[in-house]
């Protein structure tokens, strides 16, 4: 059925790309006919919206995005896409198991050269936003553009650049998030204020803490939090990865390690397998990049009622993005949905932790007053606290290039200690 | 024979290919093919090969072992009882078609820390023995263990049923003792299927992934978990690596089905 659907489009702008090379040919008379056919595309801004709107009115658009969240599959099916559709774009979420592979799907359609791409939109940061980069796979200069973006802060340093990679409208920003510490304070009495105190408590208490092995997404995100600590803070971090500086995290983590759970022998192989042993009581400590997954596992009762975020005093933030591929089929209605992702009703709408829980990117002080009235609403509960409070001193991620070297080095120093 | 055979061989030669071409750099992700060792070199100047290897062949071993023996023991209980037989006999094929991966999941709530067992016996927290991601991994061997020897034993009974009756009957009429004609009547018959499927429980575990990866270790990887990290690996680079461990596991594999067949010739049941 889907492939029958989205077959007529593909074999249409294939002809349409055949048509407009032959009408190259004809008049340029063996003129570089790619990069007559690119740059056009590429100086579009400032965009006619108007036009775009107009062009996207009809067209499919292949929202390729992390799958494993049932929330937020939900809220695209459920309240993304009908709005969509009021715009004229039939959205259609691709669920995939990790960011990469919508990645390699486009780089590998790149690679074939095909104009015709699978891949509309893609939900992304960090690693992948560069790696994208660095192949040229994201068409740029477009997201400034939207309309909703006037509610963005420009200044915001969160969207300006995307773990260290500029996002020069690369990508529209759609959620923040905040790495999060969270303990059971009936079993915690004295919760530790950083992360220093909080390794010494592991100290004190052997076995009752322990944090995903890397690569996994958060026990990368513990590392990396763990770092700036030892560090002193993200000025002292350089943008290429620079092992001396990574060196006494190093040693630290080794110290902790045999007070950890199992001895620091083994870690939990993911985030799943470390919420299963604090929901077990096998640790008293868990860590999530997803604050609003807390609640959500303490109101069904996997989580212990006396959950409570650790206020650590400045934790890891980071924002994630839609990206439009260069070789996007559906580009036009690509970019009407980044818009209207981003549009007050839709942030605010995701922003309910009833519904997904994903922080607003947008700019409190730039929203109309209705909005932002209704934002200041979600005031947190006694688990998580108020996006407000959880990203104060929120300190900006590390830059892409330390990610693998960081999960490396960990394997060698920590791991195999 | 030949409709299910021909796509079976195609898939697999096409990957078998591709996964030795891709560990010899003949098709890299990024830069020129150029035929080189460096991707061997490279898994082999860490200790995680060697320790994987030896993991891998560690686990294949103790799992078949006891495979083979409480298979065998099921297929004899089957064999000699009535009631309890047949009631075995059906756990036993029920249990064949399981996934393992449910199956390591079962196995996982049933013998964590905070599993069922730990629950049943009321253990003290920090009290119950590391089974799960355990130095030992007992939960792991369990799991190929249990599915495995459910596959022993089907294939011996159906071994047994063509003759062992009325040779067993003759043994015991010419006064043999129950512990006589066990070793002299069933467990010869009994080989051949013995020593097949321990060929092929030894080859699956050697390849399988899913079970060691929800119930092992973080170090040292199996082959195949430490083959998969290394291909999800954010760095391009590193999967010619993946494919040369990859390769090391299917010849791992592959000489255990060689001894077998050997095994198998001696026993005079390949010909």
């Amino acid at each position: 059925m889907t492939s029958r659907l989205q077959k007529r489009p593909r074999r249409a702008a294939r002809a349409a790309a055949a048509l407009a090379a032959a009408g190259l040919m004809l008049g340029a008379c063996g003129a570089p006919a790619g990069d007559a056919a690119a740059d056009p595309e590429a100086q579009s801004e400032p965009m006619d919206w108007d036009a775009v709107t107009a062009e996207a009115r009809g067209q499919q658009v292949s929202l390729w995005m992390y799958g494993g969240d049932d929330r937020g599959n939900a809220y695209v099916d459920e309240v993304l896409a009908p709005a969509a559709q009021e715009l004229g774009v039939d959205l259609r979420r691709v669920p995939v198991v990790d960011t990469a592979d919508a990645l390699n799907r486009v780089l590998t359609e790149q690679q074939a050269g095909r104009d015709d791409g699978s891949v509309d939109l893609v939900w992304v940061n960090g690693e992948n936003f560069r790696s994208g980069r660095q192949a040229d796979a994201w068409e740029c200069g477009w997201a400034g553009s939207l309309p909703n973006s006037r509610f963005v802060d420009p200044e915001d340093p969160l969207l300006a650049e995307d773990f260290g990679t500029p996002v020069e409208g690369c990508e529209a920003p759609w959620h923040k998030a905040q790495f999060v510490l969270a303990y059971d304070s009936a079993r915690v009495q004295d919760p530790p204020g950083d992360l220093d105190s909080l390794l010494a408590w592991a100290q004190e208490h052997p076995g009752r803490f322990t944090y995903p092995a890397p690569p996994d997404f958060t026990g990368s995100a513990f590392l990396r939090q763990a770092l700036y600590d030892v560090a002193g803070g993200p000025s002292q971090v350089p943008a290429d990865f620079d092992a001396d500086v990574a060196a006494p995290l190093w040693q630290r983590l080794a110290d902790v390690a045999p007070s950890l759970w199992r001895e620091g022998g083994t870690y939990p192989r993911d985030l799943a397998q470390l919420e299963e042993l604090y929901a077990g009581g096998q640790v008293d400590f868990t860590m999530t990049y997803g604050p609003s997954t807390l609640e959500d596992l303490v109101a069904d009762g996997t989580f212990p009622a006396t959950t409570r975020v650790l206020p650590l005093g400045g934790s890891l933030g980071n924002a994630s993005f839609l990206a439009v591929p260069a070789n996007a089929t559906h580009a036009a209605g690509a970019k009407v949905v980044a818009d209207l992702a981003l549009s007050p009703e839709q942030q605010l709408a995701k922003a309910d932790p009833q519904v997904w829980g994903q922080y607003t990117v947008l700019d409190p002080s730039a929203l109309p007053p209705e909005a932002a009235e209704q934002l200041s609403r979600f005031t947190g509960s006694d688990v998580v606290p108020p996006f407000s409070e959880l990203s104060r001193g929120a300190l900006p991620e590390l830059p892409a290039g330390w990610v693998a070297p960081l999960e490396d080095a960990w394997r060698d120093q920590v791991l195999r200690r | 024979m030949l409709p299910a055979l021909l796509p079976t061989v195609a898939v697999l030669a096409v990957g078998l290919v591709a996964a030795a071409a891709q560990s010899l750099g003949l098709l890299p992700l990024v830069g020129e093919p150029r035929l080189t060792l460096d991707a061997y070199r490279a898994v082999l100047d860490g200790p995680s090969l060697r320790e994987g290897l030896v993991l891998s062949v560690a686990l294949a071993a103790a799992s078949t072992a006891v495979a083979v023996c409480v298979g065998f023991a099921v297929a004899v209980l089957v064999r000699r009882t009535r009631l309890g037989g047949r009631l075995v006999s059906v756990l036993a094929a029920a249990t064949v078609p399981v996934p393992h991966l449910v199956g390591a999941a079962a196995i996982g709530l049933l013998l964590a820390d905070s599993g069922l067992v730990a629950r049943l016996v009321g253990a003290e927290p920090g009290s119950f023995p590391a089974l799960v991601a355990g130095p030992w991994w007992v939960a792991v061997v369990a799991e190929y263990a249990w599915k495995e020897s459910a596959f022993v034993a089907v294939v011996v009974l159906g071994a047994l049923a063509a003759h062992e009756t009325s040779l067993d009957e003759a043994a015991a009429t010419l006064g043999a003792r129950p512990a006589q004609r066990l070793r002299r009547v069933t467990l010869p018959l009994a080989a051949p299927a013995l020593v097949a499927t321990g060929g092929i429980t030894f080859a699956y575990v050697v390849g399988s992934y899913e079970v060691a990866w929800l119930l092992g270790r973080t170090v040292p990887e199996p082959l195949p978990v430490l083959a998969y990290r290394l291909f999800t690996d954010i760095d391009l680079a590193t999967r010619p690596e993946a494919m040369a461990v990859a390769v090391v596991t299917v010849t791992t594999a592959s000489v255990a089905v060689a001894v077998t067949a050997l095994a198998l010739r001696r026993l005079g049941a390949l010909r």
